[in-house]
């Protein structure tokens, strides 16, 4: 189970016979990972619309979703999971409630009042969405939620015209230990009159338009609802904080928009904006054997750079991405052969490769 | 006896004396000597004509004759929201429904609406507390009928009325409190205050614009919206004998109701007649007839005051002590109209039961 010396951790596009483990890691996240719904028929769907999304060729983001795994190659498990919508909201609307301020001002009465206000919102309609986020809790603290989270940024460097040119991510809003979440409780029940577990279940894992429909449309006047409401907007449930912090490094602005449902922050930035995608490069690969490595693969060259780096094919369908030391060496990327095989690159072919560590000064 | 009369600036210490004792609610009447003499000001260009239409407004004051004292209030306000932007809460619905989901949900809601602009108003209403009794009320209120008959062209085809809202003794609002506190901080005697001296809409300004969610609001407030104080009870009935009714549209400060009517539809409007002074008689003319309003026609100097009548076609007989309340003689026009709603002309209420009966049938 706990990673040794040789094992080696491929981040690829989810198969049909991952199905079992994923099916055990469904079970196991929390309420609130609506992407990783504990049900077999749904995670089917999920997997081979996934499949279909990477073997097609696209040319502007549609209907696809993107699921990837984290395998240990040499115990064969899985320890994780991300995903990627192509388009939020695709062929219908994508809600949210953003954060605004009004400003009741009068001159004459010399009172000028801020109002917090929350409007349904379109706005993320159409932006790629990050989803389905999960870690075996036993690689919380290492270097993997790194390469789960942000190796899907190096696909998305690698095939821009698949995807929109911001994102978003959702993540989970504060609820109790029996999943009650305040704002639900002041908001959506209101309407609804039942739990919301209860109410996206009876919506049969359609899309959460159909419910947000029957949500209030006119903007919420935040002071109106109780404080443990008002407290829960924008507030992260503590399962989520390790994903979100990885977005929030990323260059990712947590205070816009919120989810509808439970609170949760809604994170959205440009594309282009993101470290990652900054900081990233596409060189060719430099593959070096045991042997070579004595020579080649030394740090101490004045010229070159040795980086602990997440690092991936350019590959569309086939698209592997792992944890590795890299020697950026001029325009080159030297990598060992374990690595390029595991990613599944030749001598010559391009690669990506992002530091590990984000450099915040760097952009 | 006690007549109601158009304001004059002599009134002015009476008035300043009758709101004193008035308390927190009587937003169009605030305690303030500078804001008073205003309004008897505007009355006073009103009734001479020199007033333009939208500051048109008509103050009137029941004065005890005999004691040569001020002990009540009334006002009509030609054109309301002509200057200043006139606000009121729609109540409305919403329906969220799906039939798949089998939910159907309906949520009342608060519109933030101007849709009263132009109407006509009553309002300014107050008697001081040692008479109420008898029909003083009535007679301070419904005075103004007679004179929105006399001269409806100068009003609007829609009269309202708003009433005041629940408070409790000490003048918290439950609707304030779960509302305007939160755009406002400050009290609702504050807020009342500030509407009198004519700075609603400033006050109105710093409210919410997009439509509420009552259901957003304690159930101390839902329970108060379109609900009248205690002691206004008998005010609103009073209206609702006239014809006037709650169509949806609430003060938003303390969700007071607005009542409202046609002009042409307010029972005693439409039944008041003129008629002739014919004689004047030392006692009730005829003591058996039912107590009826009579007004003269003058708008400089309008009087109402209440008497047992003889009509004989237009010719009318009354009082002595009425016809010199009214300030008229022998020969002079007045307009009377049954006090109580009741009492009026047999063949209107025949009539008006018709309607009502074609109405229920279609």
């Amino acid at each position: 189970m706990i990673a040794t010396p040789n094992s080696m951790f491929v981040l690829r596009p989810a198969e049909m016979a991952d199905l079992p483990q994923i099916e055990t890691i469904a079970a196991r996240s929390a309420i609130g990972i609506t992407s990783l719904p504990p049900d077999q028929q749904r995670l089917i769907e999920k997997i081979s619309s996934s499949r279909y999304a990477f073997s097609s060729e696209v040319d502007i983001p549609g209907e696809e979703t993107y699921f990837f795994v984290l395998e240990n190659t040499s115990t064969g498990e899985i320890i994780g999971t991300s995903g990627i919508a192509a388009s939020a909201g695709f062929h219908d609307r994508f809600y949210s409630y953003r954060n605004e301020i009004i400003v009741h001002a009068s001159q004459e009465l010399r009172v000028s009042n801020k109002i917090h206000a929350l409007h349904l919102c379109h706005d993320l309609t159409g932006f790629s969405l990050l989803t389905s986020f999960y870690i075996d809790p036993q690689f919380a603290e290492s270097a993997m939620p790194q390469l789960l989270s942000r190796a899907r940024l190096l696909y998305i460097a690698e095939h821009r015209r698949r995807f929109a040119d911001k994102l978003a991510a959702e993540n989970p809003g504060v609820c109790d230990a029996e999943g009650r979440s305040p704002f639900w409780d002041a908001v959506g029940r209101r309407f609804f009159n039942m739990e919301y577990p209860q109410a996206e279940q009876l919506s049969g894992g359609r899309s959460k338009t159909f419910i947000a429909e029957l949500m209030p449309q006119y903007p919420i006047y935040v002071p109106l609802l109780p404080p443990a409401a008002q407290l829960a907007i924008g507030q992260l449930h503590p399962d989520g904080e390790l994903p979100f912090s990885i977005l929030i490094d990323e260059g990712f602005e947590p205070d816009i928009y919120i989810d509808i449902f439970d609170g949760g922050p809604t994170v959205e930035a440009r594309v282009d904006t993101l470290r990652s995608i900054r900081q990233q490069r596409r060189l060719p690969a430099r593959v070096y054997t045991s042997s070579q490595t004595e020579g080649a693969m030394k740090p101490n060259d004045g010229n070159a750079t040795m980086l602990q780096a997440l690092v991936s094919n350019t590959r569309a369908d086939r698209f592997r991405a792992t944890l590795a030391t890299v020697r950026i060496a001029g325009d080159e990327a030297h990598i060992e052969a374990d690595v390029a095989a595991a990613i599944d690159v030749a001598d010559g072919e391009a690669l990506r490769v992002v530091a590990l560590e984000i450099a915040p000064g760097a952009d | 006896m006690v007549v109601v009369r158009s304001v004059t600036m002599a009134d002015l210490p009476g008035l300043l004396a009758l709101v004193k004792g008035a308390g927190i609610g009587l937003t169009t009447l605030p305690d303030n000597p500078a804001l008073l003499e205003s309004r008897i000001a505007a009355s006073i260009a009103s009734q001479a004509g020199t007033a333009e239409r939208a500051d048109e407004q008509w103050l009137f004051v029941m004065e005890d004759i005999e004691n040569a004292r001020i002990v009540g209030v009334c006002g009509v306000a030609g054109f309301v929201g002509l200057r200043d932007p006139w606000y009121s809460y729609r109540v409305g619905t919403v329906v969220h429904a799906s039939r798949e989901l089998g939910i159907f949900t309906r949520t009342p809601t608060l519109f933030l609406s101007n849709d009263h602009t132009g109407a006509t108003e009553l309002c300014s209403l107050l008697l001081d507390a040692t008479y109420r009794v008898g029909r003083n009320g009535a007679l301070l209120s419904k005075s103004r009928f007679l004179f929105l008959a006399e001269f409806r062209q100068r009003f609007a085809r829609k009269v309202i009325a708003e009433l005041r809202g629940v408070s409790d003794a000490s003048g918290h609002s439950p609707f304030w409190e779960s509302l305007g506190r939160h755009f406002f901080s400050m009290d609702f005697a504050e807020a009342d205050y500030l509407t009198g001296i004519g700075k609603k809409s400033f006050v109105a300004e710093l409210m919410p614009k997009h439509p509420l969610y009552s259901s957003f609001l304690s159930p101390e407030a839902q329970a108060v919206i379109g609900e009248t104080h205690e002691l206004t009870r008998p005010a609103r009935r009073l209206l609702e004998q006239e014809g006037f009714r709650f169509e949806g549209h609430v003060d938003i400060f303390d969700a007071g109701p607005a009542l409202e009517c046609e002009l042409d539809d307010i029972d005693a409007v439409k039944k008041s007649s003129r008629a002739v002074v014919a004689g004047i008689v030392d006692d009730d003319a005829d003591a058996s007839s039912a107590p009826s309003l009579v007004a003269n026609t003058s708008i400089q100097d309008f009087r109402v005051g209440l008497g047992r009548l003889r009509l004989d076609g237009e010719a009318v007989h009354i009082s002595t002590s009425l016809a010199a309340a009214l300030r008229v003689n022998v020969g002079d026009a007045v307009r009377i109209v049954a006090l109580s709603p009741a009492d009026r002309s047999g063949a209107d209420a025949r009539a008006r039961e018709a309607s009502t009966a074609t109405a229920r049938a279609s």
